[in-house]
């Protein structure tokens, strides 16, 4: 019994200080909360960004995949209604050829992924990249004022 | 009574928790393997499903290439690739054979899939393989590939037919892949429930052999706990015993002993052992054998305590490997059996051996005695004057004096004679190997030790002693030996006491006859060979007749008329005497009765009875006298008792006793009379203070009155003396007239003897009463 009651104290010592820190960041990523709230449905084979226009700022993206497949979303600056460039499979985009603004790698369904970003004001490109997918229509747009 | 309330120290309290130990574990480990087996067969399966799914992938890609060689004419089968992708797709939607691939592998065996993800992506892939393959025909036949419906909700927008089919084909090969990755994560996640699952089992497992094995523990502890404190707290000593000597003593045997548990382990105990009984020990230790021993232990007092133990053999008993020994301390026991002994054949008061011993002693004497050819001794001592000490100083100081003659009585003979108490003053001793005058040596220092002076309750006093000595070279037998001693020691008695005498044949034959007239006695008191005769009592002054005594007759069968002065003493030594005074007073009361019924006798007549001094001492003789008077219904003072000189003026207890009963009697009423007075050694003063009304001059002084100045003088001065106590005198044995002149010149009341009347039978009483007349009796001249 009494080993029991030292190694309980032990415990104590050690989890009382971490609960503190997790409470402390929990606290902190409160403070920060984004204005705007962007909800993106990806399916077989499109993307639906709502709203498709907003305040520059900070944002978090929530990402949906209503499947079937695995979808990611990578988020460009786009240059306007030039296509972006493909590589030499022909069937990916080039993403290295491009700013990336942020990305959510490969979500299974029916996953959702939230991702928070600073934008600036401009037009941003979103598109799933996986093999075949954004020549099959799986792209989007959201305009940043 | 809850069971647990019950103590059962011999349950066997350990086989359910190992049972319950037993039994999880085969519940564990069959779940364990249960869904081990259960989880492999699984992923078996879905192995063989990623294997088709991501072979779908290759198909597709495969399928792209085979329609654009064929489009240059290449001898391929695009057909064929895209069948294979259909039933495949089929077979991992719905279940069913998956084909081979040209030789690549067998045909794949599916079941339907399950779980909603990857149906649906399964779902997408079939869709996909339609659109595909409808566009890889159209492309083949060369019509429009835009035209081909799209049921994947494909939004393609590419003119170019060739990237359209890639795109296709990219799109097939990325669901099959996201298919088979959707499986393959399935698949990690069994593996993963599977290992906690396991870990699960195996922790609970663990945790409830844990608890069970505590209580497995506990259940021992306990058990072993009830034991111990049953070994413990037992009276009873165990020890455990084997070929390197003690492994194990309990409690009880540590304290029995008062030595420290490592003192008796090993050789140790061994060596506390008595000489004696160490081989029945060792003997025990070694074969487990006999059954019972009894040993002796030391223990730190240096006492030795006397085990008996209970010998178990318990060397093949694997845990024991040993003879166990149950002992109990029995040393009070066997003490009290040596006690017990000591005293059944010793003498209590002098510790000297008792009579048993001695004869048993003598038995061995007399065999030794037989084969040596040397004499063997028994001397008989008698105290003399003993019982005057023990009556008159009381029984402790006879005790004392006993014991001191015991102590000297040691003293004299060897280490190797024997000394032993028969009983009351009675001494025995044993002496072999010697001569007869070693043994008249031997009886003079004897009376010489009995002589010495002992001081006691401040008086000293001196003793004498009777022995009786007889010699036999193994002979005799010791029974013999003994009675012809206790024979010589009574010869030394009737020889003047305080002197030794030698056995010979003709004091047995003495012995004998008194033997045969006690015998005799008894047997005539039984068939009333007893009678009385009356002698009359004159009163001198007128002649006449105012009382009688009675005196014992007996008429043996035999023997014919034995004087009393023969069989008398013999009663008194035997205690018949006690009877036969019962005997003389209830008849002699009927008789006075009698005659006074008959009118034969004055009022005042008194019948007198002779008491024995031995009955005035025995405590009854009031009781007797009350109810021979009551039987009779004869008033106390028509009856006179005669008592000797000497039983009044004793000293001591007895003396006390026979005086306090005289003086209840007189009490009473009876008259009292010292009989044979002047021959005893009596201090005349004391004669006041007792309790008697008339005295008895015996015979022999009246005798002599007529012939001797001395015995008249003496004569006379009896009946002054009797005169100026206020008592009547009696004159006995007058036999001339010349002595009844005397005897009237002196004054005597009353006479007695031959001249007036021989003791004769009750009815020639009754003729000369009857022929005197009652008017003869003056009441006034009698007894007052």
């Amino acid at each position: 019994m009494r080993r029991l009651s030292s190694w309980l104290g032990r415990l104590t010592l050690v989890v009382l200080p971490v609960l503190f820190l997790v409470g402390c960041a929990e606290t902190g990523t409160v403070s920060r909360a984004p204005n705007t709230l962007v909800r993106i449905s990806e399916r077989d084979f499109r993307i639906v960004v709502e709203p498709g226009r907003i305040p520059a700022g900070e944002v978090e993206l929530v990402v949906r995949n209503q499947g079937p497949d695995t979808h990611e979303l990578i988020m460009v600056r786009s240059n306007g209604s030039q296509q972006p460039p493909l590589r030499r499979d022909g069937l990916t985009v080039d993403e290295e050829a491009l700013h990336e603004v942020g990305a959510v790698e490969g979500v299974n369904p029916p996953g959702v992924r939230r991702v928070r970003l600073h934008l600036a004001p401009g037009r941003y490109e979103l598109f799933c990249n996986m093999a075949g997918h954004f020549m099959a229509g799986m792209h989007g747009e959201l305009v940043v004022d | 009574m809850p069971r647990r309330a019950d103590f059962r120290p011999f349950a066997a309290r350990g086989r359910r928790p190992i049972l319950a130990i037993l039994l999880t574990f085969a519940v564990f480990s069959t779940l364990s393997v249960i869904s081990s087996i259960s989880a492999t067969k699984r992923s078996q399966h879905r192995a063989s499903v990623v294997e088709v799914a991501a072979r779908q992938r290759t198909l597709a890609e495969r399928y792209v290439k085979e329609i654009l060689l064929a489009r240059t004419g290449a001898r391929v089968d695009p057909h064929y690739t895209a069948s294979v992708l259909a039933q495949s797709a089929r077979a991992l939607l719905n279940g069913g054979t998956a084909p081979p691939v040209y030789g690549d592998d067998d045909e794949t065996k599916l079941s339907a899939a399950k779980g909603a993800e990857l149906r649906a992506q399964l779902e997408q892939e079939q869709r996909l393989v339609v659109d595909m393959t409808a566009t890889g025909n159209a492309l083949l036949s060369h019509g429009s590939v835009a035209a081909v419906p799209l049921t994947a909700h494909e939004r393609l927008k590419l003119r170019d037919p060739i990237l359209r089919l890639r795109v296709l084909a990219a799109l097939t090969s990325n669901v099959s892949l996201n298919a088979a990755r959707t499986l393959a994560r399935s698949t990690d996640r069994n593996i993963s429930q599977l290992i906690v699952l396991q870990t699960v089992l195996g922790a609970a497992g663990l945790l409830a052999s844990l608890l069970l094995g505590w209580a497995l523990m506990l259940a021992t502890r306990r058990q072993t706990a009830h034991f111990r404190s049953l070994v413990t707290s037992s009276t009873d000593l165990v020890l455990v015993l084997g070929a390197d000597g003690c492994r194990y003593v309990s409690r009880s045997v540590t304290e029995m002993v008062d030595r420290a548990e490592a003192e008796l382990l090993g050789r140790g105990f061994e060596a506390l052992l008595h000489s004696d009984d160490r081989a029945a020990v060792e003997s025990a230790a070694l074969h487990g054998s006999p059954p019972e021993i009894v040993f002796r232990v030391l223990n730190a007092a240096g006492e030795w305590r006397h085990l008996e133990a209970h010998v178990t053999d318990l060397r093949q008993e694997r845990w024991v490997r040993g003879v166990v020994l149950n002992a109990r301390d029995v040393t009070e026991r066997i003490k009290l059996e040596e006690q017990l002994t000591h005293q059944a054949f010793h003498d209590n008061l002098t510790g000297l051996p008792n009579r048993a011993l001695f004869r048993d002693r003598l038995d061995q004497a007399l065999a030794r005695a037989k084969r040596s050819r040397e004499l063997v001794a028994v001397l008989l001592v008698d105290l003399d004057g003993f019982k005057q000490v023990n009556d008159s100083l009381g029984h402790d100081a006879g005790d004392r004096l006993l014991r001191e003659v015991a102590q000297r009585f040691r003293h004299i003979v060897r280490e190797s004679d024997t000394v032993a108490r028969f009983g009351g003053d009675e001494f025995a001793l044993l002496l072999e190997y010697v001569t007869q005058d070693d043994v008249f040596a031997l009886a003079r220092r004897l009376l010489d030790g009995v002589a010495r002076p002992v001081v006691i309750a401040g008086r000293d006093v001196s003793l004498g002693a009777s022995i009786g000595i007889v010699l036999d070279s193994g002979s005799g037998h010791s029974e013999e030996l003994v009675r012809d001693a206790d024979v010589a020691m009574y010869a030394a008695k009737d020889a003047g006491r305080n002197r030794y005498e030698i056995f010979c044949p003709e004091m047995a034959k003495k012995a004998g006859e008194l033997l045969g007239i006690e015998n005799e006695l008894r047997l005539g008191l039984q068939r009333g060979e007893f009678s009385l005769h009356y002698q009359p009592e004159v009163e001198l002054a007128t002649n006449r007749i105012v009382g009688a005594e009675a005196l014992l007759r007996w008429q043996s069968p035999t023997r014919g008329s034995v004087p009393p002065a023969r069989f008398i003493p013999i009663a008194e030594s035997t205690g018949l005497i006690l009877q036969l005074g019962e005997f003389v007073l209830r008849e002699a009361c009927l008789q006075a009765a009698e005659w006074r019924r008959a009118g034969l006798v004055p009022d005042s007549f008194v019948t007198w009875v002779n008491v024995s001094a031995r009955q005035l001492t025995g405590g009854t003789l009031g009781t007797v006298v009350r109810e021979a008077l009551d039987a009779a219904s004869l008033p106390p003072s028509l009856l006179g008792l005669e008592v000797t000189e000497t039983a009044v003026v004793e000293d001591g207890l007895a003396g006390e006793r026979a005086r306090a009963e005289l003086k209840k009697l007189h009490g009473l009423g009876v008259r009292i009379a010292i009989d044979d007075f002047g021959t005893g050694f009596s201090s005349l003063g004391q004669l006041r203070h007792f309790p008697i009304d008339m005295i008895k001059v015996d015979g022999s002084f009246v005798q002599g009155t007529v012939d001797d100045p001395k015995d008249a003088a003496i004569t006379a001065h009896l009946v002054n003396l009797a005169h100026a106590l206020g008592l009547v005198a009696v004159a006995e044995g007058i036999e001339s007239e010349g002595q009844l002149d005397s005897l009237q010149d002196f004054g005597c009341d009353l006479g007695q003897g031959f001249l007036f009347a021989r003791p004769m039978p009750a009815e020639q009483i009754n003729e000369l009463l009857a022929a005197a007349g009652p008017e003869l009796a003056n009441p006034d001249s009698a007894v007052a």
